[in-house]
C-alpha cells in the first residue's frame, strides 16, 4: 500500500499497516485500563524497583509478550508453507525473510533469555538464602537494557526495516554490499544492547551464588537450578562477550567502510566463528538453566532427594566446558577439512554422554518416589522423551559426513526445536507454574495448566516430527515455498495444523491468568510441599527476606525439617544484605543508550552523540547519589 | 567495619568479573588482528609502526600505573596530598599518552592509511582505538573521583573503595597495553 507522506508516497506493505493499527488499538485499551484502574503508582512503583523479585516479574512479563509476538512469526511461517506455491498475504521471498529472521533472533534473545533470567531473578535469591541478588542497582540495568534492546529490535518491522539475515546474520550476506537498508543495523544495536544487560546479569548472578548463600548452605548443598545458573552466568561471560566483538566488527563494516567480513578482503568464515563461538554455548545458556528447573521439579513432586547430586553437578560443568569446544560442527559443510570436522564431531558427540546421566538420573528420581502428576511436574514428564528425541538427532547430525546431507533442511530445524522447546520453553514453563506462587502469591489453576500442556506437547510433535521427514526429503530451510512435484504437502500441512494447536494452547495460559486472579485463592507459604528455602518464605516474597535467616545443615533442609517436624533454626548474625534503593536512574540509562543506538542505526551522529552524553552523564549521576552513602555514614556513626 | 569490607568484597569480586569480560572482548580484538595482519595489499605493518612513538607512549602510560600506587598509599596513610598527587599525575600521564595515540592515528590518516585501506589496519584501528578509548573513560572517571574526594564530603571508607575499583580499571588498561606493545607492534619493530 502506498501512503503519502510530506508530499512523497511510501510503499507500505500491509501487514506492517495491519500491526500499526493493532499496536495502537492494544494501546489505547491499555491506556485506557490503567487509567481507570489508576494503575500509574503501580507502574511508577515497578519503573524505579530493584528488587530481585519484582524484576523477575517484569522479565516474565515481557518475555512473555515477545513469546506472542515471535509466536505470531511462526504461525505466518507455518501459513506460507502450508501448502506448495503458497502465496499467503505478503510472506514472499524478502518479507519471509524477514519473518525468519525475526522469529529465531526474538525468540532467543527476547523470549528464552529474559524468561529464564526472569525465573533465576525469582526464585534463585529465595533458594539460597539470599536477600537479593548482589547488586540490586545493576540488576535494574540490566533488565532495562533488556528492555532497550527488544523495543528497538520490534520498532524495526514498524519502520518496514526488519533485519533480514537470518537470527545468524551471516556474513557477507549481513554486511553493507549485500544488505544495505538499516535492517541488520537495527539487529547489531539491539543485541549489543541486550547483550549488555544479560551480560550485568551473569556477573549477578555469579556474585549472589558465591558470595550470599545462607549460613550452612555450602556449595554442595545448593539445589541443582542455582548451581545451573552459576555455571550458564560463567557460559555467558564468555559467550556473549565474544557475540558483542562479532557485532562490534560487523557494526565497522558495514557502517565504516571496513572490510573484516566482506568476501574479497576479508573472510565470511571468521563472522562464522565468532558467532557460532558464541552461538553454540548459547544453546547451553538456554538448556542448562531448565536442566536446573527440572531436577528440583522432579525432586519436588517425587518427594525424593534428586539422584547423584554429584553427578547431577558434574554433567553440568561438563556440558558446560564441552559446549565450547563444539562450535564448528554448525560448520561443517564450510571445508575447514577432514582434521577440523573430526575434532568437532568427536567433541559433539561426547555431550551426549554427560547429557545421557542427566537424563537416566531424572528416571532414577522419579522410580520408587511418590509421583505427583501436577502441571510443573507434567512438563518436566514432558521433556524427557522431547528432549531425548532431539539428542538423538544431535548425535546423527554430528556425523560430519552425513551432515553433508542434513546441512540448511528442515531436519536441522526439527532437530533444533525439539532440543530448544524439549528443554528451554518446557522448562520455563514448568518453572513458571511451579515458583508462580512465589512470584504473585496465588497457584495457577491446575486444570487449565493441564489443558496447556496437553495442546502445546501435541502440537509440538505434530509440528516438528513431520519436519524430519521432510528435512531428510531435502526440504531446505529458509526458502518460502516449495514444488507440488516434491510431495510435501501432506507433512507440511499437518505441521501448520500442530503450529496452531501450540499457538492455541496459549489461549489458555491467557485464560488461566485470568481466572487465576479473578478467582484464584491466596497461597500459603509452600503450596507444593517443597524441598527447598524458598517455600520457607511467605507467597509472593516479601522485600525483606529471611528475617531471621535460616541455617542450613544439610540438602533440601526445608524437606527434612518438616519430616523432623521441627522449625529450621535460625540466626540473626547473617551477612549484610544488598543495600536495596528506589531509583529511576537504571531506565534513563537504558532509554539513553536506546537514543544512541537509533542515532547510529540512521547515522544521525548529533542524536547519537546526545544519548551517548546522556548516558555517560548518568554514570556520574550513579556515582554522586551512590545508595552506600547513607549506609555508610550511619556505620560511622554507629562506630563513634 | 566487617559489615563494609563485606559489601566491598562483593563489588570487587563483579568488578574483577567485569574485567573478565573485558579481557574476553580484548582477546578476540587480539584474535582478529592476528588473523588479519599482515594483510595481502595495501600497507605492511612493517612500513608504518615506529619504535619512537611506540617507545614514548607506553613510558607514559606504565608510568602512571606507578604513581597511581602512590594515590593507593595515600588512601592507606589518610594523606589527602598523596592522593591528590597520585592521581593528578596519572590523569596527566594518561592525558599525554591520549596526545601521542591521537598523533599516531593522525599521522596515519596524513600518510593515506585510514581505517578502510586494508584489514590489518582496520583491525589496528579497532583493537587499539578502543584501548584508547578506556584510556578516556579512565580519565574522566579520575576526574570525578577527585571531585568526589574534595568537595562531595564522602565517608572515608566509601571513597575508599571507589578508588580502589578505579585502581584495578586503570591497571588493567595498563596490561591491555602490554599486550598491545607485545602482539601488535613488538613483531613488526624487531
Amino acid at each position: 500500500m502506498t501512503i503519502p507522506f510530506f508530499g512523497e508516497s511510501i510503499f507500505v506493505p500491509s501487514d506492517v499497516i495491519a500491526a500499526w493499527i493493532l499496536s495502537i488499538l492494544l494501546g489505547a485499551i491499555l491506556f485506557i485500563y490503567v487509567m481507570k484502574k489508576r494503575k500509574w503508582p503501580i507502574i511508577w512503583e515497578y519503573m524505579r524497583t530493584t528488587n530481585h523479585r519484582k524484576i523477575g516479574t517484569m522479565y516474565i512479563l515481557f518475555g512473555v509478550i515477545f513469546f506472542i509476538r515471535a509466536g505470531t512469526d511462526a504461525l505466518l511461517i507455518r501459513l506460507q508453507l502450508a501448502q506448495p506455491h503458497a502465496e499467503f498475504w505478503v510472506f514472499q521471498q524478502d518479507k519471509y525473510n524477514e519473518l525468519f529472521t525475526t522469529h529465531g533472533t526474538m525468540m532467543i534473545f527476547f523470549v528464552a533469555m529474559p524468561l529464564l533470567i526472569g525465573l533465576m531473578n525469582a526464585a534463585v535469591p529465595l533458594q539460597i538464602g539470599a536477600r537479593d541478588l548482589a547488586f540490586p542497582f545493576l540488576n535494574a540495568v540490566s533488565f532495562w537494557l533488556f528492555l532497550g534492546g527488544a523495543v528497538l529490535f520490534n520498532m524495526s518491522f514498524f519502520f518496514n526495516s526488519a533485519p533480514n539475515a537470518g537470527w545468524t546474520g551471516y556474513a557477507p550476506l549481513s554486511t553493507d554490499t549485500f544488505t544495505p537498508d538499516v535492517g541488520n543495523d537495527y539487529y547489531i544495536f539491539s543485541l549489543q544492547l541486550s547483550g549488555l544487560g544479560t551480560i550485568f546479569t551473569a556477573i549477578n548472578m555469579i556474585v549472589t551464588i558465591i558470595r550470599h548463600r545462607a549460613p550452612g548452605m555450602k556449595l554442595t548443598r545448593m539445589p541443582l537450578f542455582p548451581w545451573a545458573t552459576l555455571i550458564t552466568s560463567f557460559l555467558i561471560l564468555i559467550a556473549f562477550s565474544v557475540l558483542s566483538m562479532g557485532l562490534y566488527l560487523l557494526m565497522f563494516d558495514r557502517m565504516f567502510g571496513t572490510g573484516f567480513f566482506s568476501d574479497d578482503t576479508g573472510s565470511p568464515v571468521y563472522w562464522q566463528h565468532l558467532f557460532w563461538i558464541f552461538g553454540h554455548p548459547e544453546v547451553y545458556i538456554l538448556a542448562l538453566p531448565a536442566f536446573g528447573i527440572f531436577s528440583d521439579v522432579i525432586a519436588a513432586f517425587s518427594k525424593k532427594r534428586i539422584f547423584g547430586y554429584p553427578a547431577m553437578v558434574l554433567s553440568i560443568a561438563l556440558i558446560g566446558f564441552l559446549g565450547f569446544m563444539v562450535w564448528a560442527h554448525h560448520m561443517f559443510t564450510v571445508g575447514l577439512g577432514p582434521m577440523a570436522n573430526t575434532f568437532f564431531a568427536v567433541t559433539t558427540m561426547l555431550i551426549a554422554v554427560p547429557t545421557g546421566i542427566k537424563v537416566f538420573n531424572w528416571l532414577f528420581t522419579m522410580r520408587g518416589g511418590v509421583v505427583k502428576i501436577t502441571t510443573p511436574m507434567l512438563f518436566a514428564l514432558g521433556f524427557i522423551p522431547t528432549f531425548v528425541m532431539g539428542g538423538v538427532t544431535g548425535v546423527m547430525l554430528s556425523v560430519a559426513a552425513a551432515n553433508f546431507q542434513y546441512h540448511d533442511t528442515h531436519f536441522v530445524v526439527a532437530h533444533f526445536h525439539y532440543t530448544i522447546i524439549g528443554s528451554t520453553i518446557l522448562g520455563i514453563f514448568a518453572g513458571l507454574y511451579f515458583w508462580y506462587p512465589k512470584i504473585t502469591g496465588k497457584v495457577l489453576d491446575e486444570k487449565l495448566g493441564k489443558w496447556h500442556f496437553w495442546l502445546f506437547i501435541i502440537g509440538f510433535h505434530l509440528t516438528f516430527l513431520p519436519m524430519h521427514i521432510t528435512g531428510l526429503q531435502g526440504m531446505p530451510r529458509r526458502v518460502y515455498t516449495y514444488e507440488w512435484g516434491d510431495e510435501l504437502f501432506a507433512l507440511n500441512l499437518t505441521s501448520t495444523i500442530g503450529a496452531f494447536l501450540m499457538g492455541s494452547s496459549m489461549l489458555f495460559v491467557v485464560w488461566n491468568l485470568y481466572k487465576t486472579h479473578k478467582y484464584g485463592e491466596k497461597a500459603g507459604n509452600d503450596p507444593w510441599d517443597g524441598r527447598t528455602l524458598e517455600w520457607t518464605v511467605p507467597s509472593p516474597s516479601p522485600e525483606h527476606s529471611f528475617e531471621p535467616m535460616p541455617i542450613v545443615k544439610e540438602m533440601d533442609p526445608f524437606w527434612y525439617a518438616k519430616i523432623a517436624g521441627e522449625k529450621l533454626r535460625t540466626t540473626n548474625n547473617a551477612r549484610p544484605a544488598p543495600i536495596s534503593t528506589k531509583t529511576i536512574v537504571p531506565l534513563c540509562i537504558a532509554v539513553s543508550l536506546s537514543i544512541m543506538s537509533i542515532g547510529m542505526i540512521y547515522t544521525w551522529y548529533l542524536l547519537a552523540v546526545l544519548g551517548g552524553a546522556s548516558a555517560f552523564l548518568l554514570f556520574i549521576v550513579r556515582s554522586l547519589t551512590d545508595e552506600r552513602k547513607e549506609y555508610y555514614r550511619k556505620e560511622e556513626h554507629s562506630n563513634e | 567495619m566487617n559489615e563494609q569490607m563485606t559489601l566491598f568484597a562483593d563489588k570487587r569480586a563483579g568488578f574483577l568479573l567485569y574485567l573478565f569480560v573485558e579481557s574476553i572482548m580484548f582477546a578476540t580484538l587480539f584474535a582478529t588482528y592476528l588473523i588479519f595482519t599482515p594483510a595481502p595489499s595495501g600497507p605492511k605493518p612493517t612500513d608504518i609502526f615506529e619504535a619512537k612513538s611506540v617507545i614514548l607512549s607506553s613510558v607514559f602510560l606504565l608510568s602512571s600505573s606507578g604513581t597511581l600506587i602512590l594515590a593507593e598509599k595515600g588512601l592507606k596513610s589518610h594523606q589527602s596530598l598523596k592522593i591528590l598527587i597520585g592521581l593528578g599525575t596519572t590523569f596527566l600521564l594518561g592525558l599525554v599518552f591520549l596526545g601521542l595515540e591521537i598523533h599516531e592515528f593522525y599521522k596515519y590518516v596524513q600518510e593515506g592509511n585510514g581505517l578502510t585501506v586494508n584489514v590489518f589496519m582496520s583491525a589496528f584501528y579497532v583493537l587499539v582505538g578502543l584501548h584508547a578509548a578506556h584510556v578516556t573513560f579512565g580519565c574522566c572517571w579520575m576526574i570525578l573521583l577527585s571531585v568526589q574526594y574534595k568537595m562531595m564530603n564522602l565517608p572515608y571508607q566509601l571513597y575508599t573503595e571507589k578508588q580502589r575499583i578505579f585502581q584495578y580499571y586503570w591497571h588493567f588498561v595498563d596490561v591491555i597495553w602490554v599486550f598491545i606493545i607485545i602482539l601488535v607492534y613488538l613483531p613488526y619493530l624487531l
